[in-house]
């Protein structure tokens, strides 16, 4: 994701150190991860209480499905997605990234692209990408933050 | 810096041959700078002297080489191939400054890049930001807010060089040699690209504003590493030797970028896996 999101690490160094695994925190799952098999580095999608009003919705919603390619978050609980608009079949959607070099942008931009045509109604999806305003931490999601913290980064 | 924008230039295409002119090579100079700074901040990822100052060199290298590619991509704009831009130019046509021609070889050198050169640019950059040339405003705030980390690490290591008569020796000759080409860099005083951008609101401030703005922001810290001669010395009255400058490749000397660092940035090596 972002070196933004600073990693807290205490060294062995520091008085009262504990590491991680005398705290008895559980590394399994972060090593099942790398094979695929960790369920808490899985995307959790929102449940929504009723179908969507429009083709916006439809397509924000959608976007709660298109993961981070490193962390189990979306890109709109990342604080990515500045603005949908639908008109007619197509979506415009204006996203930025956490680092100027994010080496990331063309994979999200294609799974941006892949998720949205998969939305019955959307024919064609064009991506703004801007810098302005420049992404924080502080534009993660509540639920953002929780996911983040399951997958071990405090933030 | 005005913040007023009562004329603004949606497109290049709406400003004058001359100012259109100065301002593209305004930004290629500064992404071919940005570019080239990258490689010699990533020429110190694996050598620096604390693990967490080489994994800096990493940021601020990923950094300027993002920076590099929004920058040429703003070249569109005034009807130029970023690609070409990019991957096929020789190195006479490099818009570069002199201090980054090759590699440099010490710590302190890399820090007067990081501290004064680098700074340089960002005063620049934060001249179009405030400009009335539209389409780079929402380009560039997340390029200036990156660069705060690259000062404040530069600035970092000049402090902790300080602390000893060799560090501060160092320090001192490394920032000379950098210094002049720094403040050079804004141009002559003179009617000139900086004047010219000034007053077609393309820019917010005169080569000679930009120079003191940057003055402002780098000679608190050399007088707290004990460079206050240093700091005299530069002072915006000091006299500039222009004697081998070239305003159009906005650097001194005829050479450019060398065939390693030419090769590097153009990714020569890699030319035919480029697909787009």
């Amino acid at each position: 994701m972002s070196r933004l999101v600073q990693l807290t690490r205490r060294t062995s160094a520091d008085p009262g150190y504990e590491s991680d695994i005398e705290r008895g925190m559980d590394f399994s799952a972060v090593f099942a991860e790398t094979i695929g098999q960790n369920p808490d580095f899985e995307l959790e999608i929102p449940e929504w209480d009723a179908p969507p009003a429009d083709l916006r919705e439809a397509a924000w919603r959608a976007l709660h499905e298109v993961a981070d390619p490193e962390f189990p978050i979306s890109l709109p609980d990342l604080g990515l997605v500045y603005d949908v608009e639908a008109e007619h079949s197509t979506v415009r959607v204006t996203v930025t990234f956490t680092a100027s070099a994010c080496p990331c942008i063309e994979f999200i931009k294609w799974d941006i692209r892949e998720r949205l045509l998969e939305e019955p109604g959307i024919e064609d999806v064009i991506i703004e990408v801007t810098w302005d305003p420049p992404w924080t931490t502080e534009r993660i999601t509540e639920r953002g933050r929780t996911a983040l913290r399951k997958a071990g980064v405090s933030i | 810096m005005s913040l007023v924008r009562t004329d603004s230039f949606k497109s290049a295409d709406e400003l004058s041959n001359p100012v259109r002119e100065a301002l593209a090579a305004t930004l290629l100079s500064l992404a071919d700078n940005k570019r080239i700074l990258g490689m010699r901040y990533g020429e110190w990822i694996l050598g620096a002297p604390t693990l967490e100052s080489g994994i800096a060199c990493s940021a601020m290298a990923q950094d300027e080489w993002g920076h590099g590619r929004i920058l040429y991509a703003t070249l569109k704009d005034f009807g130029l191939d970023p690609g070409v831009l990019e991957h096929d130019r020789p190195a006479e046509e490099y818009l570069s400054s002199e201090l980054l021609d090759s590699a440099v070889e010490e710590w302190p050198d890399l820090l007067a890049l990081n501290l004064l050169f680098d700074a340089a640019l960002s005063v620049q950059v934060e001249a179009l930001t405030n400009s009335n040339y539209e389409p780079i405003h929402f380009k560039t705030r997340k390029l200036l807010e990156e660069e705060r980390f690259h000062f404040e690490h530069g600035r970092g290591w000049a402090l902790r060089l300080s602390e000893t008569a060799t560090g501060r020796e160092a320090l001192e000759a490394a920032f000379r040699k950098a210094m002049g080409p720094s403040l050079r860099w804004f141009g002559r005083s003179e009617a000139g690209f900086g004047q010219l951008l000034q007053a077609a609101g393309v820019s917010a401030g005169t080569a000679d504003s930009l120079r003191q703005v940057w003055l402002d922001r780098v000679v608190p810290v050399l007088a707290e590493a004990g460079l206050e001669e240093l700091a005299t010395e530069f002072e915006a009255n000091a006299e500039l030797d222009w004697s081998d400058w070239d305003a159009d490749r906005r650097r001194g000397g005829s050479g450019g970028p060398d065939a390693e660092t030419l090769a590097r940035i153009r990714g020569d090596k890699n030319r035919s896996m480029l697909m787009d």
